[in-house]
């Protein structure tokens, strides 16, 4: 025997307007009667029979497509675990070692372009030139060039001089290597033109070098001095 | 209506279900083509927009396609069940956007409406579908206006049965009592199609 108020309630919870404290007390009311339940169900179909009372609207095809597009990628997306993941489960170690092997090999590589680059410039004196221009300074000959290639492992170096005019008597061209590790200039040499003016010496500092950032040559007494002290004609830098 | 007194096409609907909830895509297919229209008419009566009602309707057949093999025939027929999912989704729809009446028919206004008994007659004559909408439409047109009134209420909007006493300032077992009359009326008439 269903009681008025179970009917009561069997219509609001077919059509959904119990609220979820009524809903879930009328479900143990439901678990308890066959009756009840069977009443519930019929009330359903009437519900849900209602829908039939709306005029009929088609919705348009692409919803379908759609739909039917969602369907198939969700059961591509769902399909079982033991087929599909295995794959990504060590997929990203494998990327890893992949990604370490491939470091490997680079700094491998590294290693042997290095090597390959220090004996290619062991082998060829001019990967291991340094190429200096001098030009005058404020009080220097105008047209006065001078070119220096320098050569840090060897420690020696020439210089090619034009338009430098023979200096007075008594007075020389000094030839000076300005080192990062001196305080003060290092001497190269002295230097003596041609009456064209024209000088190509080989030449060798009287100190070791560390890192030549300029050349310059200077006017001095004749015969040079082991501390610059005349003025400088030319200068420059690599 | 007992799941054992089912009709040939609930029946077909509990096959079509059975087979989607293994997965098979062409009797999802098929329970699209015989649904989407009820549902999505349902949906653009509750919400009002075409654009809303077809987002619905594709939540609603994406939860019946992964819910297929939760459904339990014992509860309702396919088509209940779609029908009152789609219920849910729209007045979740509703409710999200705060929107407390969306669409409210006055059958007996609508010129549509009023017309359908007669217009749906030549359609129904061909598709056995539109007959038992014109026959729903008719016992629910002939219900009590009062009950008729609680019973669109309850089903077409998203408005609890304390909101429609209060909508309609009447005692909360007033229209608890009306909703219960017409649901059955409405049951008892549309039993007689077996």
């Amino acid at each position: 025997m269903i009681t008025e108020e179970q009917q009561d309630q069997a219509a609001l919870y077919a059509l959904g307007l119990l609220d979820l404290d009524e809903a879930a007390a009328f479900e143990s009311e439901l678990g308890a009667s066959a009756e009840l339940r069977n009443f519930v169900r019929e009330l359903r179909e009437a519900a849900g029979d209602l829908a039939l009372s709306v005029p009929s609207q088609s919705p348009p095809a692409s919803l379908k497509r759609r739909v039917m597009s969602e369907i198939v990628l969700e059961t591509e997306q769902s399909a079982p675990i033991s087929r599909r993941y295995p794959s990504f489960a060590w997929a990203p170690w494998a990327i890893a070692a992949i990604l370490i092997l491939f470091c490997g090999l680079l700094a491998l590589d590294r290693a042997r372009l290095q090597r390959e680059l220090a004996n290619i410039r062991a082998a060829d004196p001019l990967m291991q030139t340094i190429f200096f221009t001098l030009t005058p300074s404020e009080s220097g000959p105008a047209d006065a060039k001078a070119t220096v290639a320098w050569q840090p492992g060897q420690q020696t170096g020439v210089i090619r001089i034009t338009n430098l005019p023979i200096p007075e008597s008594g007075r020389d061209y000094q030839l000076w290597a300005v080192d990062a590790a001196h305080k003060d200039p290092i001497s190269a040499g002295v230097i003596r033109v041609d009456k064209n003016g024209v000088a190509q010496i080989r030449f060798k500092p009287v100190e070791m070098a560390q890192q030549v950032k300029a050349f310059a040559i200077s006017l001095e007494r004749e015969g040079g001095v082991p501390k610059k002290e005349g003025p400088i004609l030319l200068a420059g830098t690599a | 209506m007992s799941a054992e007194t089912a009709t040939a096409q609930q029946i077909a609907d509990r096959e079509m279900i059975a087979r989607i909830g293994r997965g098979d895509q062409s009797a999802f297919d098929a329970l699209y083509d015989r649904l989407s229209g009820p549902l999505y008419s349902l949906a653009l009566r509750m919400l009002g927009d075409a654009a809303d009602a077809q987002e619905a309707l594709q939540d609603v057949f994406l939860q019946i396609w992964s819910r297929a093999g939760a459904y339990d025939p014992q509860q309702s027929s396919v088509f209940s069940w779609s029908v009152l999912l789609t219920r849910s989704r729209v007045i979740d729809r509703l409710r999200a956007r705060g929107r407390r009446l969306r669409v409210l028919v006055d059958v007996e206004e609508d010129p549509t409406e009023a017309a359908d008994a007669s217009t749906a007659e030549s359609v129904a004559d061909t598709v056995n579908k539109d007959d038992e909408a014109v026959r729903v439409r008719s016992i629910l047109n002939n219900l009590p206006s009062e009950q008729r009134e609680v019973i669109e209420l309850a089903f077409f909007t998203d408005l609890t049965h304390h909101e429609i006493a209060t909508r309609l300032g009447q005692p909360l077992g007033t229209v608890k009592a009306r909703i219960r009359r017409g649901l059955l009326k409405l049951r008892e008439r549309l039993r007689t199609r077996l």
